[in-house]
């Protein structure tokens, strides 16, 4: 079937590699302006919880190149941001709520002059009492973090009568499972640079995830019209979601608003680790029950998420974690509650899965507990309870097509069976113990129940060249050149014939976010509905040039020709002259919503999600049971993507993605207060990483553009869940709490009786 | 970071006087690795940085009459290339393997690794079954002091702002068995939660003829672990004895520290690596 | 002689440079600022990340570790000294054909390990490689593209082809 696309399922080049190798790709630390930019540093608290009395700034004012000191009385708009709740000041105006709270924001005119103003600044607090944790923030006692009390928000999914299926279940299993807080670490700390074009508008390049989120909130805090703001995304070095939020751009805007003169701001590591977004730790209590055969029937959970200061993407969290926790498996019967929760630690917003790499770590440890309750195999109850094509989900969503995690479970099957045969017998150090683990995940690509449209548009000029214009931010992910295969394929076109205005608030529309995996489904399907469009224009046009019906039209290398005979054709400039002289459109919007319905306020039921992206994992583990040091061997990764458009980029999420959840399973923790710099933080080196042995599963999704879904968060979600298993496997022993690090291996060594220096 | 006047001298002898007149406010550099990072945190603030790294006497690894020479100023990656090394003094060798990343190994250097007296230097294990001496050099001479004198506290050296490190003089052995273990967090760029090293000689009866070992990370000074030397010394390793030995450790180390909510990890985990350090030998 | 400004000299990628520094400018500053390549990135500042990473003698170092001043007399590459007129070096090349750059924060300073890595060892194995760039965080491929296309930049033939 692939040989019949030109471009489709091919892994083209990409088309910012080149510039990247040079290292002329310009990052936003990077570009350079006419003269010397101002340099922004922003005074951040230092406490937790307290009232703001008075701050005082004259002293950093007198300091020679400090041109202004602003706070939040310099904001002429709404000082209030937030993507889903607004609840997050730019500049704190009468408290503050985390340590990482910005308070003044110094321009001045070097590096050395602006430390200097920091050091000057000094604010008179009044403290207040605080929690770091979400157990003391629900308290009847505990203090008020914002006014309307410190539960943000709350999920329900309910379906059927647990209690009464429980009492059924040959195997009931209840565990509690924490994770970590953790750094995205994206490897470009946030920047941005911002100067006054010509007509007064504020040119603001940035390092983001969305380009016209950053515009709405910009404007919205400055109370300028919408045509005075222009966000351009620089070269973004990576986000995992923490590049969601609004991070340098904001102060970027408030200082260009009133210096009228260019102003840069770039963080330092210490300052990203402070003051940008986690991951949520969760709290999660699972009770699952499953038949005798292993079927699984009924699941209640309750999960609490520590979202700290602010909101951000917490109550996206919290409803995906709550909508994913049955897995991919089938349940009668569920009652899920999940509370995000606020506390003084730093705001956790969205990374990478949204809850779901923390809720997997739940559902596939307790399905994995079902199985040796039941001696059953681990593979085989996954492939027992799948989802699969007419299956209800959780929230009463019946799948039609495109539910790949059978071929996923399939996919890793020869893995498995000659990794238990072969290597877990092999002959091997008597104090090291081997394990293999399986985990398996879904994934509802784009926002849960709400919509997230995207926009296109696609122009011809006269010459026939094919402009795409689109506000997808490719942080390194690779969607600019997944959008241009879309268009060409479309079009008949080689990728490189496209050009692309990407990520620029001037000249694209809205694409929505670059999160939840949802740009290769939802603008992709954007850029095809405008490129079909046009298409059809064209082919219309054709008609009277090639006196056949439209049907029998195909675009070939640039023209437009009988699909029975290429000779017969005509290129595609005539057309666009054509097309032209008669008044019809060469410029063409496209459109795409996922079909959803919002989930019901009391239980949880809708349509949350338009697809679901699939896949499982395996992970050969080795762990040294007199150290607690694991080494991860191999991970073999089945994902279902529906269509891989390009398969080289879709191993590079696995692999990366793969990466990430080994951090994620065990080193990754970020310790408010304790981790300050990247010697303080562990994530993988080029050492940790195993042999990653990735499979492309092809489900073809009927409503994604050429049958594609999704692939940047499914990568790392499966990865933990298969490591924590393969260790409990390695040792009979099973860890509850991630990261599962030195400590917590050693102990599960020592609890399990291998580590034979407390038998002796 | 502060504003600092950089000063290469030409040779030792500039050096030293240059130290003589402005060692109180002066901070040497070598390889940068750790004084750098001070510098950006703002730990340190010196007058002058006095770089030391190519100063020719400083360098070097050489066996000499009086044992074996490793200039303060060898790098950890000249270290891992040395031949003599491997055949000297191996344990150090081996240290090199893991030691922080490439790109720092080829300009950190063991004297700074010394003189920064981190608890978790990994050079200093290997140093101290070698009983290595310090040879310090200043304006009035050359003297020699045994490691553990001038390593007196987590990040304190008990050198006088005029004197440096010249570099080490180790005592060569030839033994059957040697090793450099540490555990990290991460495969690379890890510092050590825990790192020992020994070295040994097993004699024909298959008997511990010779034993020095020493432990990394988990006490605030380097020092020597005689009463495991002892249980050690004489017997023929079986896996009992080892664990006996492992046991031993644990205990003393806990003498030293005291209980802490580190000690849960550490207790059990030096006995592992301990055992699995020495389990080549049964 | 005010100490607090040095004045150095070194080759840049071919071409000797003399200038003044202040004496607590580090060579990455000096490069990124001074000399206007922003090919060299700064991800973290204190030998954590490898962003920073330069040839110096033709050995990989950090720059953010490394003083201005502690550059003169040296031979210094950057990932700018990298491509020739003709084009990309057979390494630039083998990344962008192995796809191993996705965000490319981290590919200036892994082409520089890479660089220095092939220069000792032109045929190294996948365990080479992993220590060779160990140094440099990549957060976005998880590696095994960066092996790939190291592992096949020299040309040489490698006896495990992968598709
Ligand atoms: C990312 C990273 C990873 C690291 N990983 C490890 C690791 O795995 N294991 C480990 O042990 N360390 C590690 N370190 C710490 C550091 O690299 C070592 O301690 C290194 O050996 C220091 O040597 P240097 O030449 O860079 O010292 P410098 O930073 O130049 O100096 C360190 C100290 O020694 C003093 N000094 C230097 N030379 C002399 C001399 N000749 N005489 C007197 N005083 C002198 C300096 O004044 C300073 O106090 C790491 C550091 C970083 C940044
Ligand atoms: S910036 Fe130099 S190692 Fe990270
Ligand atoms: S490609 Fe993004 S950090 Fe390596």
């Amino acid at each position: 079937m692939d040989k019949a696309y030109r471009t489709i399922g091919k892994s083209i080049l990409r088309t910012d590699a080149v510039d990247k190798v040079k290292g002329l790709a310009a990052f936003s630390a990077d570009i350079d302006l006419s003269s010397p930019p101002l340099v922004l540093k922003v005074f951040r608290s230092g406490i937790p919880h307290a009232k703001i009395i008075k701050i005082h700034t004259e002293k950093a004012l007198a300091i020679e190149g400090v041109l202004r000191v602003f706070t939040a009385k310099d904001i002429p708009g709404k000082n209030l941001l937030g993507i889903i709740n607004k609840d997050q000041p730019l500049l704190a105006a009468d408290k503050v709520r985390s340590a990482a709270d910005a308070v003044a924001l110094v321009a001045a005119e070097t590096e050395e002059a602006a430390l200097k103003a920091l050091d000057a600044i000094s604010v008179e607090y009044e403290k207040l009492p605080a929690v770091f944790s979400p157990e003391d923030a629900m308290a009847a006692d505990a203090p008020l973090i914002h006014p309307k009390g410190n539960q943000l928000a709350a999920r329900f999914v309910k379906k059927g009568d647990v209690e009464a299926i429980f009492q059924q279940c040959a195997s009931v299993i209840e565990r509690t499972y924490r994770t970590s807080m953790v750094e995205h670490n994206y490897l470009e700390p946030d920047a941005g640079i911002g100067y006054l074009d010509v007509d007064g508008t504020l040119v603001i390049y940035a390092s983001t995830q969305n380009p016209h989120y950053d515009h709405k909130e910009i404007v919205t805090l400055l109370g300028v019209p919408d045509d005075k703001v222009r966000i351009i995304q620089a070269t973004t070095g990576g986000g995992f979601g923490s590049k969601l939020d609004l991070n340098t751009q904001g102060f970027i805007g408030l200082a260009l608003y009133h210096l009228k003169r260019a102003v840069r701001c770039v963080y330092t590591r210490e300052e990203a680790y402070l003051a940008t977004a986690k991951r949520h730790p969760l709290t999660i209590h699972m009770k699952t029950g499953a038949d005798a055969t292993g079927r699984l029937r009924a699941l209640r959970a309750k999960i609490i998420c520590d979202t700290g200061a602010y909101g951000s993407y917490g109550i996206a969290v919290m409803s995906r974690a709550a909508v994913h926790a049955t897995g991919p498996y089938a349940f009668e019967a569920i009652d899920v509650e999940s509370l995000c929760i606020y506390t003084n630690n730093p705001f956790c917003g969205a990374m990478r899965g949204f809850g779901t790499p923390q809720i997997a770590f739940a559902h596939e440890s307790q399905i994995d507990l079902h199985a040796e309750d039941l001696k059953i195999d681990p593979l085989q109850i996954r492939l027992l309870n799948a989802l699969r094509p007419g299956s209800e989900t959780a929230t009463g969503q019946v799948l039609t097509h495109s539910v790949g995690i059978s071929q996923c479970i399939e996919a890793i099957r020869p893995y498995y069976e000659s990794a238990i045969s072969q290597w877990a017998t092999a002959e091997h150090h008597p104090y090291k113990k081997r394990g293999i683990g399986v985990g398996a995940m879904w994934y509802g690509i784009g926002n849960t129940g709400v919509q997230n449209p995207s926009t296109a548009r696609v122009e011809m000029d006269l010459s026939g060249a094919v402009t795409l214009y689109t506000g997808c931010a490719d942080i390194g992910q690779g969607s600019t050149t997944i959008l241009t295969q879309i268009l060409a394929e479309t079009l008949g076109l080689s990728p490189e014939q496209i050009n692309v205005v990407a990520a620029d608030t001037q000249f694209t529309t809205n694409a929505g976010a670059t999160s939840a995996s949802r740009q290769t489904y939802i603008s992709g399907n954007a850029v095809k509905d405008a490129a079909d469009k046009l298409s059809d224009v064209l082919r219309t046009e054709a008609v009277n040039k090639l006196r056949v019906s439209k049907k029998s039209l195909v675009f070939a290398d640039g023209c437009v020709a009988v699909a029975t005979n290429h000779e017969k054709c005509v290129d595609l400039a005539s057309l666009a002259k054509r097309i032209h002289a008669k008044g019809a459109p060469l410029v063409w919007q496209g459109y795409f919503d996922p079909e959803t319905v919002p989930l019901s306020p009391t239980d949880g039921q809708g349509i949350p999600y338009g697809t679901y992206a699939f896949a499982c994992q395996m992970a050969q583990v080795v762990v040294d049971v007199l150290t607690g040091e694991i080494t991860v061997e191999r991970i073999v990764a089945a994902h279902d993507v529906g269509k891989a458009i390009h398969p080289e980029n879709v191993k590079g999420q696995i692999c990366g993605g793969t990466a990430m959840g080994i951090g994620f399973a065990l080193m990754e923790e970020f310790k408010p207060g304790e981790t300050k710099s990247m010697k303080d933080y562990v994530l993988p080196t080029s050492m940790d990483m195993p042999e990653v042995i990735p499979i492309i599963i092809e489900s073809h999704e009927p409503s994604g553009p050429f049958g594609a879904k999704g692939v940047g968060e499914p990568a790392l979600i499966p990865t933990a869940p298969a490591i924590l298993n393969a260790i409990s496997r390695a040792l009979n022993q099973r860890i509850y709490t991630l990261p599962a690090n030195l400590e917590r291996v050693l102990d599960a060594s020592i609890q399990s009786g291998h580590f034979a220096g407390r038998k002796k | 970071m502060k504003d600092f006047a950089y000063v290469r001298p030409k040779n030792l002898v500039e050096a030293l006087s240059f130290l003589h007149e402005y060692g109180h406010d002066t901070k040497i550099i070598a390889g940068g690795t750790d004084v750098v990072v001070d510098l950006r945190a703002g730990v340190i603030k010196p007058e002058y940085l006095l770089d030391v790294s190519r100063l020719a006497e400083l360098k070097g690894i050489q066996l000499r009459s009086d044992g074996l020479w490793v200039g303060a100023g060898v790098t950890l990656s000249e270290i891992f290339s040395s031949e003599v090394l491997e055949c000297h003094a191996p344990a150090l060798k081996k240290c090199a393997a893991t030691f922080a990343s490439k790109q720092i190994r080829n300009v950190a250097t063991i004297g700074g690794n010394v003189a920064h007296c981190s608890p978790c230097a990994d050079t200093i294990p290997p140093l101290v079954i070698h009983d290595a001496d310090v040879v310090l050099a200043s304006i009035n001479g050359i003297r020699q002091l045994p490691l553990e004198h001038v390593v007196s506290g987590p990040y304190t050296c008990a050198l006088p702002d005029q004197e440096i490190i010249m570099g080490f003089i180790l005592k060569p052995a030839a033994v059957t068995h040697a090793d450099f273990q540490k555990i990290g967090r991460r495969k690379a760029l890890a510092t050590a939660r825990i790192s020992m090293s020994y070295m040994a000689r097993k004699d024909f009866r298959g008997k511990i003829s010779f034993f020095r070992f020493s432990l990394g990370a988990c006490t605030p000074t380097p020092r020597q672990w005689p009463m495991v030397e002892e249980l050690l010394a004489g017997k023929v390793p079986t896996e009992n004895l080892i664990w006996k030995a492992a046991r031993l450790l644990s205990e003393k180390m806990i003498e030293i520290t005291g209980r802490r909510s580190s000690t849960v990890y550490k207790e059990p985990a030096i006995q592992g690596l301990f055992v699995k350090m020495l389990y080549p030998m049964v | 002689m005010d100490q607090h400004r040095v004045t150095i000299t070194f080759t840049l990628n071919g071409k000797s440079v003399t200038m003044d520094v202040p004496g607590a400018m580090n060579a990455l500053t000096l490069i990124r600022e001074r000399l206007k390549l922003k090919g060299t990135k700064e991800g973290c500042g204190i030998g954590e990340c490898g962003a920073c990473t330069i040839l110096v003698e033709g050995r990989a170092v950090n720059a953010c570790l490394m003083l201005a001043a502690q550059l003169d007399g040296r031979d210094v590459q950057t990932v700018e000294g990298l491509a020739h007129e003709e084009g990309l070096s057979l390494l630039q090349e083998s990344f962008v054909k192995h796809h191993a750059v996705q965000c490319g924060f981290c590919t200036p300073g892994l082409l520089m390990s890479a660089k220095a890595l092939l220069a000792e060892n032109p045929c190294p194995d996948k365990a080479a490689i992993a220590q060779a760039i160990s140094g440099n965080i990549c957060r976005c491929t998880g590696y095994q593209q960066i092996f790939d296309s190291i592992r096949h930049a020299t040309g040489a033939p490698t006896g495990e082809e992968k598709t």
